[in-house]
């Protein structure tokens, strides 16, 4: 029963995720059931793009944060004092909201983007894009890992292994692939995963809202899709071009967070 | 309302059977205790009644109600809508290891509003009255700013004032020292079992400390039989086992020892001392106890002497080496001048669950261990352990399927086995019943006849005091009473 049930939750989260894998398929296979409107106004293409470039920023954030994360959560308990400098630093941080942590990470590069209009454009606004996700993403998930790590290492561990001779660094790494901080990290890629899409959606949203077409982030953003479809709602309007993106962007935060979830009931 | 009724339910961990076709109950405003030998599945059976057991590890049969809720039916834990609501009619679990519930991320004024909210004023009261602790200055203390002992006053007390009917409490005694013990006996004297609307049932092995409380029925868990008692079982009868003597001579001198350590306060990181004037000299073949109330500096003696610790001073002397000079602090990584001296000490600290590694199997976790210079093999290992009363059987287990009693011997086995020349014991009978340590008592006394050994046991133990140390010292008397900043 139990099997089942679990096995009925990893369809529904596949299900609910699909978006993103389904963005990579070519948009011409869905023209066919797209009503046509929104096939010739460029609408399905720029739908299918925008979640194609969410779905990269979702991989390359939660990769690049989760490396990051795990080397300073690591070195963090390792070293008393690199501990308290990255504390400061990401307390720092996270002390700053993360709309304007991303926009002064585009601030340097918005020249370039400006005068760039092509694929060169879009790259490098990702990049920026991730680098401002990794930042605003990093101090939770930093904490997230060095507060185990650590109460395994001095409350728990310390003490008998290093009686044994296993130096702190290898103590360490054999506590970070132990199944309570394996489930941790999972725990961590999980809100990464989710922060970065709200993140993605409400910049793109709110560039889109204050400068349009001419603003930054270069990339499309299904945030920036909505924004620009804001007025669908009102008398005229086709309300799917604003709910078609929302739903989906709804669908796949609740995978998310079952993913959380599941992880959470997993360690009680 | 029946607080607690089983029918005919069992216990499964793998193929061991710790409960077997149990039909028992509890009435309502009645207080019990279970006893039993250690490892025979007192905590486990406590466990399931709070419903903390993995399913994923133990198996059930039969049928539980907890306080007039079904909580195992057919052999099936119920759902956690079950469980909650099981939880919010007042089950209030207090378990052995009692500073693991609270959040390390979290000050101690956030964990207790998290774990008795609205309790707060009661909590100070009591504190106060029974612990001589005043919670306001630790409120804004992380728990691992906290020793040991006050965390354990503070967690005991968070924990026995939440808002509930029915109170599981598991070994409460282990770490508390014997005035603590006296207080915490008073404390649920007069607070918990003298109240008519509290169940109360407890697991324990201190017969000294059940003899004192005012209990309703006792009952006996052996071989998964739950028997009850007429009358609790006698404390004499015990006999001192002969201490075996090899070489004498001096070992380790202390001369004039301080350790100091860090604590956040509102200006930032200040130094607190937990002793100083430290003189001491432990000379081969004696065993040594020291003994004091909880937080006085004891367990940090023993990490000073394997120079775990920064901030000590003064000289710790072996064989005219002076090991703070060798290695003056603890930076993860023995110096190359220390190590030789690292390979003769061993250490079975306070809480032996964390001696292996946790996703390991003892087998598994040992072999790691012995090769990173600890020393000693498996086969000498599985023979300490059928000395100390467990089986090679054993050495396939996972930490985690052990009892706490089952992995105290477990590691005083595995310390046995690297054959040190120096021997930390911090309270190394804890968890253990008395047949059973004056056992694993004889084993180390052979060890000491076959190796003249250091022996220093930490120990607020009157049974191990009367029964197997041969020279104890009082610690704040060594260090002059001094305690504070």
């Amino acid at each position: 029963m139990k099997k089942l049930s679990n096995i009925l939750r990893i369809v529904f989260v596949v299900l609910l995720a699909l978006p993103l894998v389904l963005a990579w398929l070519p948009s011409g296979g869905f023209e066919s059931l797209a009503p046509a409107s929104l096939v010739e106004s460029g609408y399905l293409n720029s739908l299918f793009l925008s979640f194609r470039e969410l779905s990269i920023t979702l991989a390359a954030t939660m990769l690049f944060a989760m490396i990051i994360s795990v080397v300073l959560g690591y070195v963090s308990v390792l070293s008393m004092r690199a501990g308290r400098g990255f504390a400061n630093i990401l307390n720092a941080v996270e002390s700053i909201p993360a709309i304007l942590v991303a926009l002064f990470c585009y601030a340097p590069v918005s020249g370039y983007l400006a005068r760039h209009s092509s694929a060169a454009s879009t790259t490098m606004s990702l990049i920026v894009f991730v680098l401002a996700a990794t930042a605003t993403t990093l101090p939770e998930a930093v904490r997230s890992i060095s507060i185990p790590l650590s109460d395994l290492y001095n409350r728990k561990y310390s003490l008998s292994f290093r009686s044994y001779g296993f130096t702190k660094q290898r103590i360490l790494a054999v506590l970070m692939n132990t199944v309570m901080m394996r489930n941790t990290l999972k725990r961590v890629a999980a809100g990464i995963l989710l922060k970065t899409l709200v993140l993605d959606c409400s910049f793109g949203f709110i560039i889109q809202l204050g400068f349009g077409s001419y603003g930054t982030p270069a990339h499309l953003s299904p945030g920036a899709l909505i924004a620009a479809h804001r007025d669908a709602l009102f008398d005229g309007g086709t309300p799917v071009l604003f709910w078609l993106p929302s739903v989906l962007l709804i669908a796949i935060s609740v995978a998310f967070l079952l993913m959380l979830n599941d992880i959470k009931e997993d360690n009680e | 309302m029946t607080p607690i009724s089983l029918r005919n339910f069992s216990i499964h961990l793998g193929e061991r059977m710790t409960l077997r076709d149990c039909n028992f109950s509890v009435e309502e405003g009645s207080s019990t205790v279970i006893m039993g030998p250690t490892g025979t599945g007192k905590s486990v059976f406590l466990k399931s009644i709070a419903g903390i057991l993995s399913t994923q590890v133990f198996t059930f049969e039969g049928e539980m109600n907890v306080n007039g809720f079904p909580a195992y039916a057919d052999g099936r834990k119920l759902d956690f809508d079950a469980w909650s609501q099981i939880a919010q009619s007042g089950l209030v679990f207090v378990p052995a290891e009692t500073a693991q519930v609270m959040n390390p991320a979290l000050t101690l004024d956030q964990n207790l509003a998290l774990l008795a909210p609205g309790c707060k004023p009661v909590i100070e009261q009591r504190l106060k009255e029974y612990f001589a602790l005043d919670f306001d200055a630790f409120a804004r203390l992380y728990p691992d700013e906290v020793s040991g002992g006050e965390m354990q006053r503070i967690t005991l007390m968070i924990l026995l004032s939440r808002k509930g009917n029915l109170i599981l409490l598991d070994e409460p005694t282990v770490n508390l020292d014997r005035n603590l013990r006296r207080h915490f006996v008073e404390f649920l004297n007069k607070e918990i079992l003298s109240s008519e609307d509290k169940t109360f049932l407890m697991v324990s092995h201190d017969l000294d400390f059940i003899k004192k409380l005012t209990l309703d029925q006792a009952f006996m868990l052996k071989d998964g039989d739950i028997e009850r008692l007429e009358k609790l079982p006698e404390m004499e009868g015990y006999e001192k086992p002969e201490a075996k003597k090899g070489s004498t001579g001096t070992a380790i001198e202390l001369h004039d020892v301080a350790q100091t350590y860090f604590k956040r306060g509102i200006f930032g990181e200040r130094t607190f001392t937990a002793f100083k004037g430290l003189n001491l000299v432990f000379e081969r073949s004696t065993i040594y106890g020291i003994t004091g109330p909880s937080g006085c500096g004891k367990s940090s003696m023993i990490k000073a002497i394997l120079r775990l610790m920064d901030g000590t001073k003064g000289r710790i002397l072996m064989e005219g080496s002076d090991l703070v000079a060798l290695k003056p602090g603890e930076s993860g990584r023995d110096p190359k001048a220390f190590k030789p001296f690292r390979r003769r000490m061993t250490v079975v600290q306070q809480d032996s669950r964390f001696s292996f590694f946790p996703d390991l199997c003892i087998r598994d976790s040992f072999m790691q261990i012995a090769a990173a210079g600890s020393g000693g093999t498996v086969e000498e290992l599985a023979a300490n352990l059928e000395k100390v009363g467990l089986t090679s059987a054993h050495l396939d287990a996972y930490p985690q399927s052990l009892s706490s009693g089952e992995m105290k011997r477990m590691d005083i086995a595995r310390a046995l086995t690297a054959k040190p020349d120096i021997l930390l014991l911090d309270e190394p009978f804890a968890h253990i019943d008395f047949e059973t340590r004056l056992q694993v008592m004889k084993v180390i006394s052979e060890y000491l006849a076959e190796h003249a050994t250091i022996l220093v046991v930490v120990t607020h133990e009157d049974f191990d005091l009367r029964y197997f140390v041969e020279k104890s010292y009082d610690f704040p008397e060594l260090v002059g009473q001094f305690a504070g900043e």
